[in-house]
Order: C-alpha cells, then sequence, then structure tokens
C-alpha cells in the first residue's frame, strides 16, 4: 500500500465533514505489510504475509470521549460506511457516560510527514539466504520485515504521518539444550555484515562446549550484556516510569520520586528520539521533545506523563503515550571498556540473557527472572565453563543503584521486537553493565 | 443478519475462486467485536470499542503450509493477499520443516455457540458503563482505597471456516472478562486486593453475567482486604506446607502444567521466544510428573469455560482428554501438525488469536480435578502453613522448571488453624518435585473455574484465551517468602 497517506486524506476529510461544530474526531492509523518468517531447525515451519491496516478514531465532545477501532478494507466507501456508523453510534452512547477526568481537547498539533526506506533481499529470496548461511546449525528464530505506517490527525488540521520499512532476525543457535542468542538489524541489508553476526553467534555458541558450572544460589558479581540490561528495562518501563502508575499506587519507583531512595550516580535514563526509529508525534498526535530526561545521575527528574495524566492530577505533561511507555529509552554509556569486561568481573556471573523477568515485589521494586542462552561461570577472569540456568530476585535499587560498579562505554541499540496483535516500532539503546552482590534464589 | 448473509456469499464466492489453486486451500474468517471499559473511582477511565476483521488464508505447497492474511476484505484485496501467500509459500516449500498432507486439515462441519442466556448484543455500552461506575464507588469504601477500578472486556467473536477438502464450519463465542480492583495506601505501605487477581475472572457467558447484586457483594470484601493487608505482617521466609487457593491454582497450573506439554515447545517451535520444556517424548505413559492425587484433563467441552469450542481452527473436532492420570503424564498438548511431526498422540488446540496469525498449539482449557478433603480439613492437617489468594506476580524459566509465584493475599496457618492475614505472599519452587509435593485436594463441589485471556507465544507473536479450574491445593514443604 504505497499511497496510504494519500488515502487517510480522503478519509478523514470525509469523515471531518460529517461533524457538527460541538463534536472533535482524533484518528490515529497503524498499517502494516509485513513478512514472518518462522524457522526451527533452520527450515521454515510458518510463513505469514500480513496486510493490516486499522484506524482508531476518538470521539470528543461536552469532556467526554470515546475510541473506537476498527480495520480498514482500503475500499473508501466500505470505510466511511464503517466509520459513520461508529460515529452515529457514539452520538447515543456519550451523553449516557460522566465527565472524562483524563479529556484532552483536541488541538492542531501540526503537520509532517516522514519516510523512511531501506534495501533490503526481496521476500522471495530471505528464506533461501537464511537456510542456506545456517544449513551448519540448528537455528530457531524469526524473520519480519515489510513496511509500517503510523499518522495522527484530527478534525483541528492535525495531520501527522511516519512511514518506515525495516527489517530484524531476531534468533538462537542450539547445540542440545545450550543456545546462544543472535539477533540482526540494520538500516540496510548488507549480506557480509549478516554473515559476519552470524559467525559471532556461531563462536558463541562454540564456548558453550565446556562443562557446565553448577552454580548454588547466592549473590555474585556479574555482568550483563547489553541484551540483558535491556530486558530489564523492559520490565522496569512496564509501569516503573509512568506518572498515573505512581499516581494510583503502582509505582515500583515510589521511593525514589519521594527521595527516599537514590540510584547509582552512574545512572541516567532518557528518552532520545534523536535514535530515529520512532515517530516524534505521539497517538494524540503531540511532538515530543528530541530528548526527556527521565531518571539523571541516580535521581528522578521526570515520570513519563501524557497529557491526559497532567490533566487529570494539574501536572505538566511530557507528551508521552497514553500507556505512559518510554518509546525511544537510553541508559547513557559509561567507562568499561569492553577489553577489561572480563578482568573487571574477576569471579561472577557473565550474562548475555535474561528471560521471563517481572516485578516481584511493586513496593521494595523487586525484579524475579531467569537466566537465559550464553551465560558463564567466570573465575579470575578466564570463563570456565557455561551454567545452568539460575533465577534472580533483586530490586532495581540494587541492579542500577548500590550494586552498580560501572556500565560499558559502548551501547547496543535495539529494535522492538514485539509482535502482539500488530508489529511494534521503537528502540532502545543500552550498555552492558558491570554489578556487585546480584542476588540469586533459585 | 442480512448483512452477515451477504457478507458470507463473499466469502463463498471469493473462496471458488483460489480453492483449486494449490494443493490445499483455507479461508477463514473472523469477525470480533470487543468494548473495554474501565471505570476508576467512579469515573469514566477508558471507553473503547475494536472491530477487528479479517480472512486468513492457508495454502498448502508441496506438503508446506503459508499464511496470507489480510483486513482488505474486497475482492482486489483478497486477490493480492493470495497471490503474495502463494509466491511465498512456494518459496518457502524448498525449505520447510515437515511435508504435510491433508490429514491435518480433517473435513470438518458444524457449529458452535457459547451457551448464554442473553446475547452480549443485547447489553448497552450505557448499561456497562453504568455497572462499572457503581461498582468502583462501592469498591471505593474509604478514604485509604486510592484507585478502585472496575473493568469489563464484552467479546463477540464470529469465525468462519472453508476448505478445499470439504470443510465448512462456523463457531460464535460470547466473553466477559470483568475485573475488580481496590489499591490501598497508607503512608509508604500500598496494597492491591482484586477479584481472582488480574483479570481471572473471564468466562464464556452472555450478559447475564452482569448481576449487579453479586458484584456489589465482591466490592465490599476487595476494599475491605485490600485495608487489611494494610497492616498486616508480612509473610514469613521459610519452609512450610502450602495451600493454593483456586485463584492462584489457575496460575499454576497454566504455567508449570499446560506450557510444558505443548508439544511445539517439545518440538522446539518456542526455542527463540517462549521457550523449550523439560518434558521430553519418552516421558510420555511413564514420567510421575506429581503425586498420585493429581489428575489434569484437557477439556474444551465445558460449557461455560473460557476456551471452549467444537472445532480447533484447523477443523479438528474437540474432545476432553486425560494429560496427567494418578500423577503419571499421559498427553500433551499438540495439533494434528505437531502429532504428526513428533508422534505422539495430542488434542485439537490448534489456535490463532485472530485472523492475522497461523494457528498453533495453545492449552485451552486445562482442568485439575478435586480430590476428597473440605477446605477445613485441609487446614487441619497442617501444623505451620500458609493459604495464598489470587495471583499477582510471575515468572519461569524457559524450561519450565523454576518458578517464582507471588499472590494478593495470605493467611498464616498454625496448629491447624488461620491465625492472621500476610501480606506480600510468595513462594518457589521447581516444577517436577512441587506437585509430587501435592497431599491434598479438596472435593469437586469446591472446583472454581477462572482464565485468562492473555497467554502470550509464538513468533510473530499472539495472545490467546485460555481457562483452568481447580479446587484448593495443598503442597508440602514449600519455600514461602514475603516482601
Amino acid at each position: 500500500m504505497d499511497n496510504m497517506k494519500t488515502y487517510l486524506k480522503k478519509f478523514s476529510e470525509s469523515i471531518f465533514s460529517s461533524l457538527a461544530s460541538s463534536e472533535d474526531l482524533g484518528l490515529f492509523l497503524h498499517s502494516e505489510d509485513s513478512l514472518f518468517l518462522r524457522f526451527n531447525g533452520s527450515k521454515i515451519r510458518q510463513n505469514t504475509t500480513v496486510s493490516q491496516h486499522e484506524i482508531t478514531l476518538t470521539y470528543q465532545a461536552d469532556q467526554k470521549k470515546i475510541s473506537m477501532t476498527f480495520n480498514l478494507t482500503l475500499n473508501i466507501e466500505t470505510d466511511l460506511n464503517t466509520a459513520l456508523k461508529k460515529i452515529s453510534q457514539a452520538r447515543i452512547d456519550l451523553p449516557q457516560t460522566d465527565i472524562s477526568p483524563k479529556y484532552v481537547p483536541l488541538v492542531n498539533n501540526g503537520v509532517s510527514d516522514v519516510y523512511k526506506k531501506i534495501d533490503r533481499p526481496s521476500d522471495e529470496k530471505i528464506s533461501e539466504i537464511i537456510s542456506e548461511l545456517f544449513q551448519d546449525s540448528d537455528l530457531a528464530g524469526l524473520w519480519c520485515s515489510g513496511p509500517l505506517r503510523k499518522a495522527s490527525v484530527n478534525s483541528k488540521g492535525q495531520f501527522h504521518y511516519f512511514e518506515t520499512d525495516y527489517f530484524f532476525f531476531d534468533y538462537s543457535l542450539y547445540n542440545g539444550p545450550k543456545a546462544a542468542k543472535g539477533f540482526y538489524a540494520s538500516e540496510n541489508f548488507n549480506v557480509n555484515e549478516f554473515k559476519l553476526k552470524a559467525i559471532e553467534t556461531k563462536n558463541k555458541l562454540n564456548q558453550l562446549q565446556k562443562p557446565t558450572v553448577q552454580v548454588p544460589r547466592g549473590q555474585y558479581r556479574v555482568y550483563l550484556e547489553p541484551m540483558a540490561v535491556a530486558e530489564i528495562l523492559g520490565t522496569m518501563a512496564w509501569q516503573g516510569l509512568s506518572q498515573s502508575s505512581y499516581k494510583q499506587g503502582r509505582a515500583p519507583l515510589k521511593k525514589l520520586k519521594e527521595h527516599e531512595l537514590y540510584l547509582s550516580e552512574k545512572f541516567t535514563l532518557l528518552e532520545n528520539f534523536n535514535l530515529g526509529l520512532s515517530p516524534l508525534f505521539n497517538s494524540i498526535g503531540e511532538i515530543s521533545e528530541p530528548e526527556v530526561m527521565l531518571i539523571e545521575n541516580g535521581k528522578l527528574h521526570n515520570f513519563l506523563t501524557s497529557t491526559a495524566t497532567a490533566n487529570e492530577y494539574n501536572l505538566i505533561s511530557n507528551h508521552a503515550n497514553g500507556g505512559e511507555m518510554p518509546r525511544s529509552p537510553e541508559i547513557r554509556a559509561g567507562t568499561l571498556n569492553q577489553a577489561n569486561i572480563l578482568k573487571k568481573l574477576g569471579t561472577g556471573l557473565y550474562l548475555s540473557n535474561l528471560h521471563y523477568i517481572n516485578w516481584s515485589d511493586l513496593q521494595t521494586a523487586r525484579l524475579t527472572g531467569m537466566t537465559r542462552f550464553a551465560c558463564f561461570w567466570v573465575e579470575n577472569g578466564e570463563i570456565i565453563g557455561p551454567i545452568s540456568d539460575l533465577r534472580f530476585d533483586e530490586t532495581v535499587y540494587n541492579i542500577f543503584g548500590s550494586g552498580l560498579v560501572e556500565f560499558t562505554n559502548h551501547q547496543e541499540i535495539f529494535v522492538d521486537t514485539a509482535t502482539y496483535m500488530k508489529r511494534s516500532l521503537g528502540v532502545l539503546k543500552v550498555p552492558g553493565a558491570l554489578i556487585e552482590n546480584f542476588n540469586f534464589t533459585l | 443478519m442480512q448483512t452477515q448473509n451477504k457478507e458470507n456469499l463473499f466469502f463463498e464466492s471469493e473462496f471458488k475462486k483460489y480453492r483449486g489453486l494449490a494443493d490445499f486451500v483455507a479461508f477463514k474468517k473472523i469477525h470480533e467485536h470487543t468494548r473495554d471499559l474501565s471505570a476508576r473511582n467512579g469515573k469514566p477511565d477508558n471507553i473503547r470499542s475494536f472491530d477487528d476483521s479479517g480472512l486468513l488464508i492457508e495454502i498448502m505447497c508441496d506438503g508446506h503450509i503459508g499464511y496470507g492474511a489480510t483486513c482488505q476484505l474486497t475482492t482486489e484485496g483478497i486477490k493480492s493477499a493470495f497471490d503474495q501467500a502463494l509466491k511465498i509459500t512456494e518459496a518457502a516449500s524448498k525449505h520447510s520443516v515437515y511435508k504435510f498432507n491433508e490429514r491435518v486439515r480433517p473435513p470438518a462441519n458444524g457449529e458452535y455457540i457459547s451457551a448464554r442466556q442473553k446475547s452480549l448484543d443485547q447489553i448497552s455500552t450505557a448499561e456497562i458503563y453504568d455497572f462499572l461506575k457503581t461498582t468502583s464507588l462501592k469498591l471505593k469504601s474509604s478514604d485509604q482505597i486510592i484507585t478502585a477500578t472496575s473493568d469489563a472486556m464484552i467479546i463477540e467473536c464470529d469465525q468462519k471456516y472453508i476448505s478445499s477438502n470439504g470443510s465448512d464450519f462456523h463457531q460464535n463465542f460470547n466473553i466477559v472478562i470483568n475485573s475488580l480492583s481496590a489499591t490501598a495506601q497508607s503512608g509508604p505501605e500500598t496494597q492491591r486486593r482484586s477479584l481472582h487477581g488480574g483479570r481471572g475472572n473471564c468466562r464464556q457467558i452472555g450478559a447475564e453475567h452482569f448481576n449487579l447484586q453479586n458484584a456489589l457483594s465482591e466490592c465490599e470484601n476487595i476494599s475491605r482486604e485490600a485495608i487489611e493487608l494494610l497492616t498486616a505482617e508480612n509473610c514469613p521466609t521459610e519452609t512450610c506446607d502450602l495451600i493454593l487457593a483456586p485463584d492462584q491454582m489457575l496460575l499454576q497450573i497454566h504455567e508449570s502444567i499446560g506450557h510444558p506439554l505443548e508439544l511445539d515447545r517439545i518440538l522446539g517451535d518456542e526455542r527463540n521466544f517462549a521457550g523449550w520444556s523439560f518434558v521430553q517424548p519418552k516421558d510420555f505413559g511413564q514420567l510421575q510428573y506429581g503425586s498420585p492425587l493429581m489428575n489434569v484433563d484437557f477439556d474444551p467441552t465445558v460449557s461455560d469455560e473460557m476456551a471452549s469450542y467444537k472445532f480447533d481452527e484447523i477443523g479438528h473436532l474437540a474432545e476432553k482428554k486425560s494429560l496427567i492420570k494418578n500423577g503419571i503424564l499421559q498427553a500433551g498438548l499438540g495439533s494434528l501438525e505437531s502429532q504428526i511431526r513428533s508422534g505422539l498422540s495430542g488434542v485439537a488446540n490448534a489456535r490463532s488469536s485472530s485472523w492475522n496469525r497461523a494457528p498453533i498449539d495453545r492449552m485451552a482449557n486445562i482442568n485439575l480435578q478435586g480430590g476428597d478433603l473440605t477446605l477445613n480439613e485441609m487446614i487441619s492437617k497442617i501444623s505451620r502453613g500458609v493459604i495464598m489468594f489470587a495471583n499477582r506476580s510471575w515468572s519461569i524459566d524457559d524450561y519450565r522448571r523454576k518458578f517464582q509465584f507471588g499472590c494478593e493475599y495470605g493467611k498464616l496457618i498454625e496448629n491447624g488453624q488461620i491465625t492472621k492475614t500476610l501480606k506480600n505472599p510468595n513462594y518457589r519452587s521447581v516444577t517436577i518435585p512441587f506437585w509430587n509435593s501435592l497431599a491434598g485436594l479438596t472435593k469437586p463441589d469446591t472446583v472454581e473455574t477462572y482464565g485468562s485471556p492473555y497467554c502470550g507465544k509464538g513468533e510473530p507473536s499472539q495472545i490467546i484465551r485460555v481457562g483452568h479450574s481447580s479446587p484448593y491445593a495443598m503442597f508440602k514443604n514449600i519455600e514461602v517468602f514475603g516482601g
């Protein structure tokens, strides 16, 4: 669908012309044409192509609002008919509700369009490239590619449109139960770069050939690779940085907010839209500052605050999305040189990945989760062997606070690989982390 | 009705154009209308609706099955989706995991309609909002309750499947997911209590679900217990006996029985994302999964449970099957595709989250049978232990061995009697030793049925609806701990 913007313009103009002067309407578009290739044993288990175009109408009047989402058929007559029926129903339902404390009057937040294109192999070629490159390996994973579009339009004249095309290959290689994680995403597909990444992952798998070390539960010094740090940040993002969560009693960082506890001075977290992979506008079309500081040198600067939350609690919005999850977070780099990681770790655990992290106690900001994939026991800076998976249960106040020794001076960028219901669009940039007294419980 | 007939005629006429263009072709059309409303402290929090309509095309080329999905339900949209799916499936068939045949798509004809007294389309959005507003105000029984939330998802889902080898079936689901929760705060202490934890209170039912008097009674209990937790003692850290209420057992069954028995996990399909399984093919018929008290069934035939259906989404007739009998592992949760690949027996559980995802092995309803104790008899058998209610935290490893779960509300048991309320109750263990420590189950008339709308799995990822029923269960010598 190359002319989605044109279609959306025609669709929105027709809908807006049907509104009374007392009514407002916002439109939010998610549109994707995706290829998903699912691999097991380096062969294709399932291939799915998806054309999914979803529009959310937010109908507002008298300080009340209702949102209605449906799929576009891209037949203008059919889609307009559906939209008008939805608006008619909203006109019946809305007066029977109350004024919304989260009401945000629609305003014109401007006009913009961004198009990003990439070079990547044709959809038919991908299965052959991957199957052949990994024919000597036991690979499981997902290739995802294709255009993705977002737009926020409203009856006040706002029209923000963002269209990108990207790919990622999220995979793991196996030797029996031992596994190493691989990941490839780039602005352009480069077959040599792709092969080098594959070799790196194959080499990592070879490091797992040493006998497994059984590490008993206890507290250890650990090094977390950037992907493991990203897993922790991903869970922190769930309620942990949200203003409304704090106001409603679900904030794990309540003690940080209320100056009872602090994180390490080495910990700085911000929304950094300069990373460039996310649209600058949120679902109601507000444009964020290029950088929004959240936690600076261990002290809370800002929770993510949507305008809805700001209106409800009389605060200042920083134009977060409704869910108040970060869209482009970055943890600032530290000083630890990559070549010194094992030496600085000394004796402890080298953890490449973590799995299934969840809050185990919101009040103390405690997280539990598992080690996963290539994780090693290290003694005096030397890898002794892979470990059997361990469960950790540890507070954010130790992980990024009293236990944080240093972040690496290199960071890695990870595109959002979430595909629940539809593809997610986002990115995060994090360094590796050396942490002491990390608590393992099972 | 006239519109639906017109849509079905269009769907069937389009299918006829494509049914002969591959070794096997099937069309699955889904329309799902969801109303998702919530009221917080007596005011609207969210009033939303979702209409998810689309078509999933299945194509078999040289034994490989590929999929094309589109919401463009027009002649041009369907042609584009079919052509693209055929092109990719032909290319992928040269590198396919397995060469299937039509045995994995049995001809199926019939209809399923969720049991209901009053269809969900008979309750208006205003009526639902009033119910939520009234209950959220009831939950806010004191200033200590800072957040009182009542929410409901009302789902009407319609599926139709036709295939080139003669399938033609229709399934219609009415589902209600209704949550009530109260968050209490006093100084540094914050505690939350809810109706059976998160969105565990869910089932196939009609508009008769919205019984205000019952809900108001639940609200009283929830807000009272949230306030009670503010001054409760922390759960002790020790190894003792543990009773889990059915609204925690739902999670225990889901994570440590349902997922490890999925054949696609055992076959490695999920290794990169959701994970593998500690269960090996040789374990079926032999593994002492739990104590002899443990009897677990796959049962998609229960009339009001969350994941009941007549056919799975590839036309396999759904039937009850014993998974674990007297503690011995009997069968896995694998669809026809996984059964053929593994050589193991399975069930009818190829399901997808919607029209835009391929069907994979999902667990549907997994139920633990009742035992022979009353709850009082069970408590009287414990000299020191904890009883825990309603899940609030969960994590398990990618092989489904080491888990740690937390609950909203606990009670200390001393010398056969409940003595005090406990906050922040948690426990951790390893799947097989844990289930082998099962020492008692309450009677079948104490079995309660819950579920989840949010079981996540798959690449690309999918959420699916599952149901779990259980009695109270007693486990010996489990590590428990507090906040």
